[in-house]
């Protein structure tokens, strides 16, 4: 009697499939057709709104910063729509409207978010953080003529327009990063010995190539120890042992994962090793990591930034910050202070993709990308002074100038010498 | 209820020519709407077919060693992402696709097959540990061997797109390429399991003992079970390339394994008709959730699940089963006003209570008090009622 039921279940099925791809294929192709009349808008503007999408990790071990991604284009965006919009360069103003997406860090996943961004219509994709799920819909972006743009991975590939005709880097690639921390202790004269702790693959490799390019040449600078590690470790103890032994007084940690950096920070006070330490932008966050870390300890912890820390006393009233945390609040129902810099980096996003809409005259993404290229020497809200977005430069991200800070107890403040 | 004119002769007399003709016709019907329908869908319904194709082929293989052999395997995901590596390094080097695909399906089957020849011989929860390791194992791996696999920053291959001479859309060709593998798939697993390998992976999954005592070695159908769940794996990792195009460490990361276990049991464990549910359970629910609020999405499909586990516990798959459990006993309440007729079915199984339903409608004009009654026992299971 079973048997007989079995077949039938499965006929059910696919009759109600059929049905449903029969009822669904009403709908046809049309709209996409991109190249026709040069003056004919892109999908996603309108006369009077703009729809950006963002695809990031809002689930998942990288949640915090993901959120982060979103929250800050959106308060920015929040405000000046409250504000009536934005006047872009064809003399139409437009409110901008977001839609983000979770992919949690699966590329699989990012490139349905794509795929579903250009079914929803959106003008263009900023703001996602990683550099695999940026990587998935990256060519499909690029033959799809989609914008996909200030998007938050240090992979140099983003800023290659070759082979990449429409994407952009937003932050600084990692040779940016290491180089910065490079040419200040090379520049102070004092001899130091580095010990090197880096993630096996290309974010650690770009951090330590910056670094000894900037190093090479200076003598009184000596590498004394080379550790790595795999970024699925769950400890690096081992190494840190291992690179205490060689008595450095600089450590260069170029580290990515948040639970290893705490970890890290504890272990060496263990092992009584209290070296002057570098630590990278995304894992120098001063609530997230370097207190838990104790980091207190240690006679100095450096990393380099282009964004005001919220954090710090030194920016408490400043009025980028402040506008910044209560936009925060209003617009993107982010109350809390924000734990990782990617909150203020997508602000900036904001303020670049704004200045593009300033001065692009067609509402096409072929226009909106010349405009993009075209930026230059923004000082975007947040931003440090000595350090500006310039999309202008081939090869680089749209922020490459980063400044070298040292932990203070609170925040960061920007130094000029090493010491 | 249309069903219930099938029903009939069905009962009567078994091998009914005029059921198989409407079956037939179905199919008929199925395979021509499923052919024309990427040339009327907008892009994204073709690119989430596509997708679901990809997922369905790995829940097919994971089926095949959990649902239908009941070992207990959290790497499948492994399998897949080699099939991907494979696909995206014969693809770098411009080998025939065809070449590929089976390279594809043949290196995942032989991984299958050595980690199976040791897995097999341990017993329950160890396999588990073992299958467990594959993917934990494969990230790094895939990381350092930088010349195959390109690192963390992945690789991409580009080989679906349409060509010139099909004037198809790349999203209509892919939808072509994944319905042919993901069908042929889907018909091979289907012999395979209604086969003696089938009966076999019964046997072994109720009781090794038993499987040894009647000739089948519980080893060897283990091992063949793990082997041919890897090769849908490494076919569903090919797929993954094809609708992807680019395959990085994260692909094989842990969490997409048991997020293909819960896909598989959502859809429906030991059934072909659950895989096709559970991938498209895998890449529906994903847009669903993010539809609803992207900021929740873990939290909204952790309900999802738990919601289709309280209401259907042998996966969506039972969904017209558990229906028409529900639609037929109301109509037993609107036949008669016999208050008894509320008394719950729940103890009865699905079968005895069909062929309630077949009674009435046999009955249906004289439908008397003994009549009423029989059908009662029949739900009830119960005997002092008569």
């Amino acid at each position: 009697m079973r048997k007989n039921t079995r077949p039938r279940g499965v006929l059910g099925i696919v009759a109600v499939a059929a049905v449903i791809a029969l009822s669904a294929s009403g709908c046809t192709r049309g709209g996409t057709n991109q190249g026709g009349g040069s003056n004919a808008a892109s999908p996603g503007i309108t006369d009077s709104s703009i729809t950006l999408g963002i695809t990031t990790p809002l689930s998942g071990a990288i949640a915090g910063q993901g959120t982060c991604t979103v929250a800050g284009v959106t308060a920015y965006f929040g405000a000046l729509n409250a504000a009536g919009g934005v006047k872009f360069g064809d003399g139409k103003t437009r409110t901008v409207s977001i839609k983000s997406y979770d992919d949690g860090y699966d590329p699989q996943k990012s490139l349905a978010n794509f795929q579903q961004m250009v079914s929803d219509n959106v003008f263009a994709a900023t703001a996602g953080l990683g550099t695999p799920t940026n990587r998935a819909f990256r060519e499909a972006a690029i033959s799809q003529k989609v914008p996909q743009v200030l998007v938050m991975t240090g992979d140099p590939l983003f800023s290659d327009r070759k082979q990449s005709p429409w994407q952009l880097g937003f932050v600084p690639i990692y040779q940016n990063e290491g180089a910065a921390f490079g040419k200040l202790i090379a520049g102070s004269g004092q001899p130091h010995k580095v010990a090197i702790l880096s993630q096996n693959d290309d974010y650690g490799k770009g951090y330590v190539q910056g670094f000894k390019d900037a190093i090479k040449g200076a003598s009184n600078i000596s590498v004394v120890g080379e550790q790595t590690y795999e970024a699925t470790d769950t400890s690096v103890d081992a190494q840190l042992t291992q690179l205490a032994s060689s008595g450095a007084d600089v450590f260069f940690d170029a580290m990515s994962i948040t639970p290893l950096a705490i970890a890290s920070l504890q272990k060496a006070q263990q092992l009584g090793w209290k070296p002057s330490w570098f630590l990278p932008s995304n894992t120098s966050s001063p609530a997230a990591i370097l207190g838990p870390g104790g980091a207190a300890a240690y006679p100095g912890i450096y990393s380099v930034s282009f964004a005001k820390a919220p954090q710090s006393p030194a920016f408490a009233k400043d009025p980028d910050v402040v506008k910044f945390l209560a936009d925060l609040k209003q617009y993107a129902k982010y109350p809390d202070m924000p734990a990782f810099p990617h909150c203020m980096w997508s602000y900036m996003v904001g303020a670049t993709l704004e200045q593009a809409f300033k001065t692009m005259t067609e509402p096409t993404r072929d226009n909106f990308m010349t405009a993009l290229r075209n930026v230059k020497g923004l000082q975007a809200p947040l931003m440090l002074s000595g350090t500006s977005v310039d999309t202008t430069t081939d090869g680089q991200p749209a922020v490459s100038s980063v400044l070298v800070q040292k932990y203070d107890g609170k925040g960061y403040a920007t130094v000029q010498n090493f010491g | 209820m249309r069903n219930r004119l099938n029903v009939q002769p069905q009962s009567l007399k078994p091998p009914s020519t005029g059921n198989r003709t409407v079956r037939i016709v179905v199919l008929v019907l199925a395979a021509v709407v499923l052919l024309l329908a990427p040339l009327n869908l907008p892009p994204f319904a073709n690119q989430t077919l596509v997708r679901i194709g990809v997922y369905a082929v790995a829940v097919l293989g994971l089926n095949i060693v959990m649902g239908y052999t009941g070992q207990v395997n959290l790497g499948q995901i492994f399998f897949v992402g080699l099939g991907a590596y494979v696909t995206a390094y014969g693809v770098k080097q411009g080998w025939n696709i065809l070449l590929v695909f089976v390279l594809a399906c043949l290196i995942a089957g032989l991984v299958g097959l050595l980690v199976a020849l040791a897995a097999a011989r341990l017993g329950g929860l160890a396999i588990a540990m073992v299958t467990i390791a594959l993917p934990i194992v494969g990230v790094p791996l895939a990381k350092r061997l930088e010349g195959f696999t390109g690192g963390s920053q992945g690789i991409s291959a580009r080989f679906t797109d349409a060509p010139d001479w099909s004037g198809l859309y790349n999203d209509q060709w892919q939808y072509y390429i994944i319905l042919l593998v993901t069908a042929a798939g889907f018909l091979l697993a289907r012999n395979l399991v209604r086969g003696k390998y089938g009966r076999a992976f019964g046997v072994v999954k109720e009781n090794e003992a038993v499987a040894a005592s009647m000739g089948v070695s519980p080893y060897r159908i283990k091992v063949l079970a793990f082997t041919v769940a890897s090769i849908f794996g490494g076919a569903s990792g090919f797929l993954y390339l094809a609708a992807v195009q680019y395959t990085s460490p994260e692909t094989l990361s842990f969490g997409h394994s048991i997020s293909l276990l819960a896909a598989m049991v959502i859809g429906g464990a030991g059934s072909i008709a659950g895989s096709l549910i559970g991938g498209a359970y895998y890449v529906l629910v994903p847009l669903l959730t993010n539809a609803v609020d992207p900021g929740l999405t873990t939290v909204s499909q952790g309900a999802i699940l738990l919601i289709v586990l309280f209401l259907l516990p042998e996966g969506l798959v039972s969904l017209p089963r558990v229906l028409r459990r529900i639609t037929g006993r109301n109509r037993d309440r609107r036949g008669a006003g016999d208050p008894q007729r509320t008394v719950p079915a729940t103890a009865a199984g699905a079968a005895p209570e069909k062929q309630a339903i077949q009674h009435q409608a046999e009955h249906r004009a004289i439908q008397d008090q003994t009549d009423q009654q029989q059908t009662i026992q029949h739900q009830t299971g119960r005997q002092d009622q008569a």
